[in-house]
């Protein structure tokens, strides 16, 4: 299955490398990746598609206790905005 | 100042009155600012050691533990120590020290990517870029570690971030408090009625519990709610020993009573644990019967490995008293207590030889009230669990979520600085004592009158145990029958001891090691042969354990 997922976060320096590391450790994979610094530079929208086998939920769940994750929304999915 | 002090000011405003470390280039500055300070630092002999310490320290009391190190090697040393702390959530805040920012990125000495090696280890970690961020970086450190699902947090600091000047003007307020969890009571109407209307109640406690200092509310709702109890590892004395429905530790070698009775329930109320798979065994025939509420502060644990039919999520101060609706299930109460009493431990074993799991019965009831016993990994950490009784989980630090040998005599060390007052024991074992035993130097140093008890089988026991029931008794590399002599080797950190090899020894030498005022090492020797039982072989379920008469 394919999701994908609307991150705002933090503009801290390993944040992507931190929604990567948790991606790839869950058992999920990586299929596309964007990412766009707000106007002030401080936060960045990240739009991250992952696919997997297991139910997505186990992956925001995780994402989502990440310091530097502000927002998460899962395009297209009912159980859709958690907001930090 | 410089921001080398700042750091030491900052660690005052927490409260911080122990640090645990090891010098090095990079963190110098901080070094030459703690000479002056009123912060003690107790120098490690080896920076995993130092961890290890302030995780017996926060575990031991509840506060932050700290511990610093240098960059390059003094941080990769405390990673595995990170690692304990993460999967275990237990609070501290490590502070590295880094090369200068003007050669970081170009391979400079003792450079290495820390913020890219704690991203697995820790809750959070930081890298100070400017001294103006370097006390809400540090403030910020302290609140996340303590916020939540408490855990490791790690401020990588450049050694021009530590010596550049700054204008520091003390904050109106300092300390910085963990931020509140939401509470959601919403499925406590729900969880309500499972209990109201469960037949066959089990109460499964984790650390989580105690975590949340939701021991008095626990007690409250056992009371309110009689029904039987078990304990993971990390939760070993949360059950009020007077609560005659407890029945010990669950899974893979937890007691025959507590794994029938969760296989037996109806309704599995599983309180600040995470249904780890020493735990559950085969997940797929865990509890099978059983409904299950869950209640916990990380909202990943939910639903994670076992469907809640009732979750609830935040404090368990408050979630505890929400949920009580008194049981009414006096046949299943009656049912545990005789799996309790048909399935309880014996000690009549023959021989003259030393039996740990009575030994260690001896040493739990010699000990003094309120005692803590650190262990290690290993068959003597089993046995320290099942057949030592404690009065708070904060009385027992073991290594549970990543099983780490050389966790014992550190974590004692930390242990005794956090609490001077009470009698501190490790238990260790002959393998799991050679990982950190360097830190005999720490307790010489300190004079710290911890109890150090070596139980020596000659060989790295719980592995050896595997490859006797699973590997056709090939012994691979679990030999150490070359053992020095541990007496001998105490003696060479000032530290006397007394080595014991029969049953009829072992009173007198329990009496003599807590009579003696000073550290102490009681080398007890045991058959290799034993073995800890029973046991859940891998991939069977919780009730197929193997019992010593079985096997
Ligand atoms: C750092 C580390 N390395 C390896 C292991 C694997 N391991 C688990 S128990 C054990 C044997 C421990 O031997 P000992 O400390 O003598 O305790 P015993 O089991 O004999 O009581 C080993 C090697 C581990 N848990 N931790």
């Amino acid at each position: 299955m394919n999701h994908i997922l609307h991150i705002t976060a933090s503009n801290t320096p390993a944040v992507v490398e931190r929604l990567l590391q948790v991606t790839r450790y869950r058992g999920y994979q990586l299929t596309g990746l964007q990412m766009t610094p707000r106007a002030d530079s401080r936060s960045v929208a990240i739009r991250l598609s992952v696919s997997g086998d297991k139910p997505i939920h186990l992956l925001t769940s995780q994402l989502h206790k990440l310091y530097d994750v502000q927002q998460l929304e899962l395009a297209g999915s009912e159980l859709a905005v958690l907001s930090a | 100042m410089k921001g080398a002090e700042l750091v030491l000011k900052v660690l005052q405003q927490h409260g911080v009155d122990s640090i645990f470390g090891y010098p090095g280039g990079a963190i110098m500055p901080i070094y030459d600012a703690l000479y002056q300070s009123s912060v003690k630092h107790y120098l490690c002999r080896h920076e995993q050691g130092g961890a290890f310490s302030a995780i017996g320290y926060a575990r031991a009391s509840g506060k932050v533990g700290v511990c610093m190190a240098t960059s390059g090697p003094g941080a990769t040393n405390l990673i595995t120590s990170l690692a304990d702390a993460m999967l275990d959530s237990v609070p501290v805040v490590a502070i590295t020290g880094q090369v200068s920012q003007a050669v970081m990125g170009t391979d400079a000495f003792q450079e290495i990517d820390v913020l890219g090696l704690s991203l697995a280890v820790t809750k959070h970690s930081f890298m100070v870029r400017s001294v103006d961020e370097l006390a809400a970086t540090l403030n910020d450190a302290f609140a996340i570690a303590l916020s939540g699902r408490p855990g490791p947090v790690l401020v990588d600091i450049p050694k021009d971030v530590q010596l550049a000047e700054l204008d520091y003007q003390p904050e109106a307020t300092t300390s910085v408090r963990p931020v509140p969890v939401a509470t959601s009571l919403a499925n406590a109407a729900k969880a309500r009625a499972l209990i109201a209307g469960a037949k066959k109640p089990v109460a499964y406690i984790g650390g989580g519990v105690h975590m949340a200092g939701a021991m008095p509310q626990l007690q409250q709702f056992l009371a309110a709610n009689p029904m039987p109890s078990v304990t993971t590892l990390k939760a070993m004395g949360s059950v009020a020993k007077d609560n005659a429905h407890y029945l010990g530790m669950l899974g893979m070698h937890g007691t025959q009573a507590a794994n029938l009775a969760v296989q037996q329930c109806d309704l599995l109320i599983c309180l600040g644990a995470r249904f780890d798979d020493r735990v559950t065994g085969n997940l797929q025939k865990f509890a099978p019967l059983a409904k299950v509420i869950h209640v916990d502060i990380d909202p990943a644990e939910i639903n994670k490995v076992r469907f809640a039919d009732a979750a609830l999520l935040g404090d368990m101060q408050q979630i505890l008293p929400a949920i009580s609706a008194g049981t009414d299930c006096a046949d299943w109460l009656n049912h545990c207590a005789q799996l309790k009493q048909q399935y309880g431990w014996r000690y009549d074993h023959p021989g003259e030889r030393i039996y740990a799991p009575l030994m260690l019965k001896q040493l739990s009831e010699r000990m003094p009230d309120n005692s803590v016993v650190a262990c290690d990994v290993g068959q003597h950490q089993m046995w320290v669990a099942q057949h030592m009784r404690f009065s708070h989980p904060r009385n027992h630090l073991s290594s549970g979520g990543l099983g780490t040998m050389g966790f014992g005599l550190p974590a004692a060390i930390g242990a005794k600085l956090a609490r001077p007052q009470d009698t501190v024991i490790t238990v260790t074992g002959d393998g799991s004592f050679m990982m950190n035993v360097q830190e005999l130097a720490t307790i010489k140093r300190f004079r710290l009158p911890v109890k150090i008890v070596v139980i020596d089988n000659q060989r790295l026991g719980m592995v050896k145990q595997w490859q006797q029931l699973f590997f056709n008794a090939r012994y691979s590399e679990t030999d150490l029958s070359d053992n020095p002599d541990f007496v001998a080797l105490a003696a060479a950190f000032a530290i006397p001891g007394h080595c014991i090899t029969r049953k009829d020894e072992v009173e007198s030498a329990l009496e003599a090691m807590f009579t003696w005022p000073g550290p102490y090492l009681l080398h007890v020797c045991i058959d290799d042969k034993d073995n800890v039982w029973p046991l859940v072989p891998p991939g069977a379920a919780n009730e197929d354990m193997i019992t010593e008469a079985k096997a």
